[in-house]
């Protein structure tokens, strides 16, 4: 009989719409808690929820199930204590027999008369007996090296009995000294303190007088035993440490301690608001140098290096955008472990944070001027409660101003995690910054060659020439990052100097070539003009020759200056820069000769600036040479 | 025992290790003398350090709380004196020898050789003085046990020694140690460093212990203890109105109920001999220890009792009502909190003769100041962040609440935190329990004076020693 049985003859309905069989199987098919002296049909009676009858267990619990052997021998055993001075102490407890049966078996068969005393264990705490070391020293050795005007030898010896006695614990070493200086009259007697004519005051000393005069005795017997040179490293730490041992300061300090100590409560609270301020300017002035930097790296646009014609046509469009795709992928990656870049969620963090700060600056400097206030007037009771209240108001806003920090400090934690290196460790690590590396590793030297390398052979020997009237090798006996910077530079230089060189060479042939094709034409054109034409050439013959003449001179000093000089007046705009820059170079390697460089330097300057606008003819520019104020002119004329 | 275990990561495995070696724990006090098995949590035989004494001829001492009943010839002695030190060493001797032989240890068997049963009549003569040499040997009745005693941090070396005498010469004790009250208690709340709060029967002192060791220049006592405090309640129950009269349980025969504020009725018992002073203070005190139990409060704080308002505030408050022995009740509401209050104000509390006042050198507060400012300064906040409370009357309701608020008062600046063992019988036996902890431990083997040490030194070795 079942439930729906029951219903059924009860005209009830069957529960559910469902069909009953089906899913009544289903349920019986479910195992169901099976109780015992239950009726199958009663227990169906509750249908789908199992009737709450708890089965009553009749049983005990189960015996536990015990081991057939005999109970454990537990024997009351003497042992010592080898840590103990006296070692007669006998002191009983309780073991198992039967480990200790057999080990005194086997000891019982190997030796076979072995006195009873032999085999009282040994306590297994003897070990923690530990005792300091206190140095020792003779009464030659007191008088050669611990002398001291403010301590008796007996004085010294009660000391370091009392800091053998507390293992150098000092606060109980200052607590317990007690020293009476002996009567210094007469011997003493148990009866005779009238012999004791003279009893000297005793001094109380400070823990720091002690600890000065033990470290004092302590370093010296150090040194006495090992001489310092021979002491290993901890050694003569200790040594040092022990040595350098300062009383004063530590007062000092035990002062500052003691006026912490005796702080009221506003002045403990004034004092960790203060702690809290200076953290959050910290704090603050950090998250603004980061947003400066950040600031910065936007401003500092993207040049564009190669030629954009590839991009012009549709299908290079296509491709850039590609290109700009994955470029913005590989940066979002960077910047999730730099944390710089502006995510959506970490982007508005510092703009809120930045009013809530002023906010509370602003609320922590009012209540601020009113706490300074509130004290210098009269302190009735309705004054009193304002004050708990500003109290009460400005504990409240610390915890706030906690909070909140707490919240930056976990999200800047974030970007925080890796370490940064300051400039100076950069540098010590030898740290730098490319835009782009090329690939695979490459030594400096390869790079130096290369420089040699690109040049043909007669350009190699003149820059190995110059090097040598430098007095600087070819090959860098130490290719530091910094030694190779330079080196390239002073490559660079000669380079640019050599090429001036020989464009001047060029230009000068060229000149002679001009001038002996004007001298015949002249001889050819006749004398008519000859007075005319040869005031005007001769006027410019002298103007080259004065100008060579200077920059010779200059040129003594340092030859590989002075070509730049000569040949810069027919140089193009573009070898002006390069130039330039190999005459300011040496002129940086040796200061001794900046202050005439500096003449020829400001001469060049101007030549530059006329070049533009000077024709081909050479009159013009050695004219341009000479007025130099017409130049400046022109200079100004064109900024 | 100490209330925050070691963390099982830096539990140390054997330094801590316990090695019993059945020593027996002694920590008498002024009230009750307490002692037992070391590595027990509970003393096994608590008396009180007061006995009854026979004054009829032959006169003789009981101890035990069972003995001190009502009967003639009798008065009721302590052998402590108010300072916590043993004055009569006599009695001393008998009550501890009763505590620690008949109470803690069983009936021992006659050795069937002494017990003259066995005897044989023809040996007897010959070997005579043998025999009494071992009946010698077995009269010192602890020749098993160490024995571990605890002594008030002033007390004298002359007591000491008599200490060491007493339980190396009569009862044969193989060891013997003596350790101050304060570093026990210390130990007891599982600290090496401590500021420990001892508020007793008779006396409350303050000590800083470092690394195990009392720092004597920090020794500061007063009498505001348990006895103090009862005067306080005779004083503030003669001047209540209507007046209470203290009437011992053991005088009242029956009673029936009355009202709150009646006149008690209740009819007294008559003795037939005399019933001694001393007896009946003994008597009035149990009332008072009730009344302190269940009545008395220290006022936490904020502020002082007497600050404006706060008497005004425990007016408002419901109070509790304390039935006398003789049946008079009444409602005890802002008393109950002056009584207590002049441990911490000397000011403020009921008004006593001149020699029972308390300067305020000697109240609570000031106690703990002068002890801390004679220590080191570095050590100062470390005490602070372990200030360890222990004593009965530290048990009154309030007391650990006022004890932070006027230390946080004191020291603005610094942590402070009060370690006090929540059960009760932890702090009325802290100093027992921390004997209990030291002397089964197995590294204080290597500290016990033993009786060799004893018979080579003399009893000044306590002093050389027991440090």
């Amino acid at each position: 009989m079942t439930s729906s049985d029951v219903r059924d003859v009860l005209n009830l309905p069957d529960g559910a719409a469902a069909g009953p069989r089906p899913s009544k199987k289903q349920k019986v098919a479910a195992p169901r808690p099976n109780l015992k002296g239950l009726a199958r049909e009663v227990h169906n009676l509750g249908g789908d929820n199992p009737i709450a009858i708890v089965p009553e267990v009749t049983q005990f619990k189960k015996r536990r199930f015990v081991s057939r052997k005999p109970a454990a021998h537990w024997e009351l055993r003497a042992f010592r204590n080898s840590g103990r001075k006296d070692g007669s102490l006998l002191l009983k407890h309780w073991r198992r027999a039967d480990d200790g049966k057999q080990r005194q078996a086997g000891e019982g068969n190997a030796t076979g008369s072995k006195d009873e005393e032999e085999e009282i264990e040994d306590s297994l705490y003897a070990k923690y007996n530990v005792q300091v070391s206190v140095p020792q020293y003779s009464d030659d050795q007191y008088r050669q090296v611990l002398e001291n005007p403010d301590w008796t030898k007996e004085e010294t010896d009660y000391l370091m009995e009392l800091v053998r006695d507390y293992d150098i614990r000092w606060p109980l070493i200052w607590d317990r000294y007690e020293w009476s200086p002996p009567a210094t009259n007469g011997e003493a007697d148990a009866d005779g303190d009238e012999r004791k004519a003279i009893v000297p005051a005793t001094r109380s000393r400070s823990m720091e007088d002690l600890k000065a005069r033990y470290y004092e005795v302590a370093s010296r017997m150090m040194a006495v035993q090992k001489p310092v040179q021979y002491m290993t490293q901890p050694e003569f730490a200790l040594h040092e440490l022990m040595a350098h041992f300062n009383p004063q300061q530590e007062k000092l300090r035990k002062e500052f301690a003691l006026n912490s100590l005796s702080r009221t409560r506003e002045e403990a609270r004034e004092e960790e608001s203060l702690l809290l301020e200076i953290k959050r300017i910290l704090a603050r002035s950090d998250r603004f140098n980061e947003e400066r930097r950040e600031l910065y790296n936007r401003l500092d646009y993207p040049h564009a290096e190669q030629d954009i014609a590839t991009f012009k046509s549709s299908a290079g469009l296509q491709t850039l955008l590609q290109n700009l795709m994955t470029a913005d992928k590989s940066k979002k990656r960077k910047s999730i472990m730099g944390g710089e870049a502006p995510t959506p969620s970490g982007q508005p963090t510092p703009q809120q944070a930045a009013p809530e700060n002023g906010r509370r600056d602003s609320a922590a400097a009012s209540t601020g001027t009113r706490e300074s206030n509130a004290p210098t007037a009269a302190s009735t009771s309705n004054k009193k409660a304002q004050q708990q209240h500003h109290h009460q108001q400005q504990q409240q806003q610390q915890q706030q101003q906690h909070q909140a920090q707490q919240q930056q400090q976990a999200q800047q934690a974030q970007p925080q995690e890796r370490k940064k290196l300051t400039e100076q460790e950069e540098l010590i690590y030898g740290v730098t910054h490319h835009d782009r590396l090329g690939s695979g590793p490459t030594f400096r030297t390869e790079k130096i060659n290369k420089l040699f390398s690109h040049k043909s052979n007669q350009q190699q020997l003149r820059i190995t020439n110059t090097l040598n009237e430098l007095d600087v090798p070819a090959k860098l006996a130490m290719p530091t990052a910094a030694t190779t910077a330079a080196f390239e530079q002073l490559l660079a230089a000669v380079n640019s100097l050599l090429d001036a060189r020989k464009v001047n060479d060029k230009i000068d042939a060229e000149i002679r070539l001009e001038l002996a094709k004007k001298a015949e034409l002249e001889k050819a054109l006749g004398q008519q003009e000859a007075d005319k034409s040869e005031d005007a050439d001769g006027d410019a013959k002298d103007e080259t020759a004065a100008a060579d003449e200077a920059s010779k001179d200059n040129g003594q000093d340092d030859g590989a200056e002075a070509q730049p000089g000569d040949g810069e007046k027919e140089e193009e705009g573009e070898k002006a820069t390069p130039s330039d820059e190999a005459t300011a170079k040496p002129s940086v390697e040796e200061p001794e000769d900046k202050n005439q460089n500096t003449d020829t330097n400001a001469d060049k300057d101007k030549e530059k600036d006329g070049q533009p606008e000077s024709g081909v003819t050479t009159r013009k520019r050695s004219a341009s040479v000479l007025s130099s104020v017409s130049d400046k002119s022109t200079k100004k004329q064109k900024k | 025992m100490a209330q925050q275990p070691l963390p099982t990561s830096a539990q140390p495995t054997d330094i801590y290790g316990g090695d019993e070696v059945s020593a027996l724990v002694l920590d008498p006090g002024y009230c009750n003398t307490r002692a037992g098995y070391a590595g027990e949590d509970v003393p096994k035989s608590i008396l009180p350090s007061f006995y009854g004494h026979i004054t009829s001829d032959p006169p003789r001492d009981l101890f035990g709380d069972e003995c001190i009943i009502p009967r003639g010839d009798f008065e009721v002695r302590n052998y402590m004196n108010k300072d916590s030190v043993v004055e009569d060493w006599d009695v001393a001797a008998k009550l501890w020898e009763f505590m620690l032989v008949k109470r803690l240890q069983p009936e021992r068997q006659t050795h069937p050789s002494k017990n003259g049963l066995n005897d044989d009549i023809k040996e007897q003569d010959g070997e005579g003085d043998v025999a009494m040499e071992e009946v010698e040997g077995l009269e010192k009745p602890l020749e098993e046990f160490p024995l571990l005693m605890s002594e008030a941090p002033w007390n004298s070396p002359k007591a000491r020694e008599k200490a060491i005498e007493l339980s190396m010469e009569s009862w044969g004790t193989p060891a013997f140690w003596l350790s101050r009250t304060p570093v026990l208690a210390s130990f007891a709340a599982g600290k090496a460093t401590a500021l420990v709060i001892d508020v007793g029967g008779a006396n409350t002192s303050v000590t800083a212990i470092h690394d195990g060791m009392v720092l004597k220049r920090s020794i500061q006592r007063s009498p505001a203890g348990g006895l103090w405090l009862s005067s306080q309640i005779r004083k503030m129950w003669e001047t209540s109105e209507p007046k209470v009269d203290l009437v011992p349980t053991f005088m009242v025969e029956n009673k029936t109920p009355v009202d709150a504020l009646a006149p008690p009725q209740a009819r007294l018992r008559e003795f037939p001999y005399k019933i001694h002073d001393s007896f009946r203070a003994f008597e009035e005190e149990r009332v008072l220890t009730e009344f302190k139990e269940s009545v008395v409060e220290v006022w936490r704080g904020p502020g002082r009792y007497g600050a404006a308002g706060n008497e005004e505030y425990i007016k408002s408050q419901p109070g509790r009502v304390f039935e006398m022995p003789d049946g008079y009740n009444q409602m005890w509401r802002e008393q109950r909190f002056k009584v207590a209050e002049g441990m911490w104000d000397e000011n403020a509390g009921y008004p006593l003769p001149e020699e029972e006042r308390l300067t305020k050198a000697q109240t609570i507060p000031e106690l703990i100041r002068s002890a801390l400012n004679s220590v080191d300064v570095d050590l100062r906040g470390t005490l602070l962040g372990n200030v360890v409370v222990t004593g009965s009357t530290s048990l009154i309701n309030g007391f650990n609440d006022r004890l932070n608020n006027e230390l946080t008062a004191m020291y603005p600046g610094l942590k402070i935190k009060i370690h006090a063992a929540g059960l009760s019988s932890e702090r009325r036996f802290g100093a027992w329990i921390g004997g209990s902890i030291l002397a089964s431990l197995g590294t204080f083997h290597q500290m016990w004076i033993s009786k060799k040490e004893y018979e080579e030194n003399g009893a000044g070795i306590v002093e050389k020693r027991c440090k």
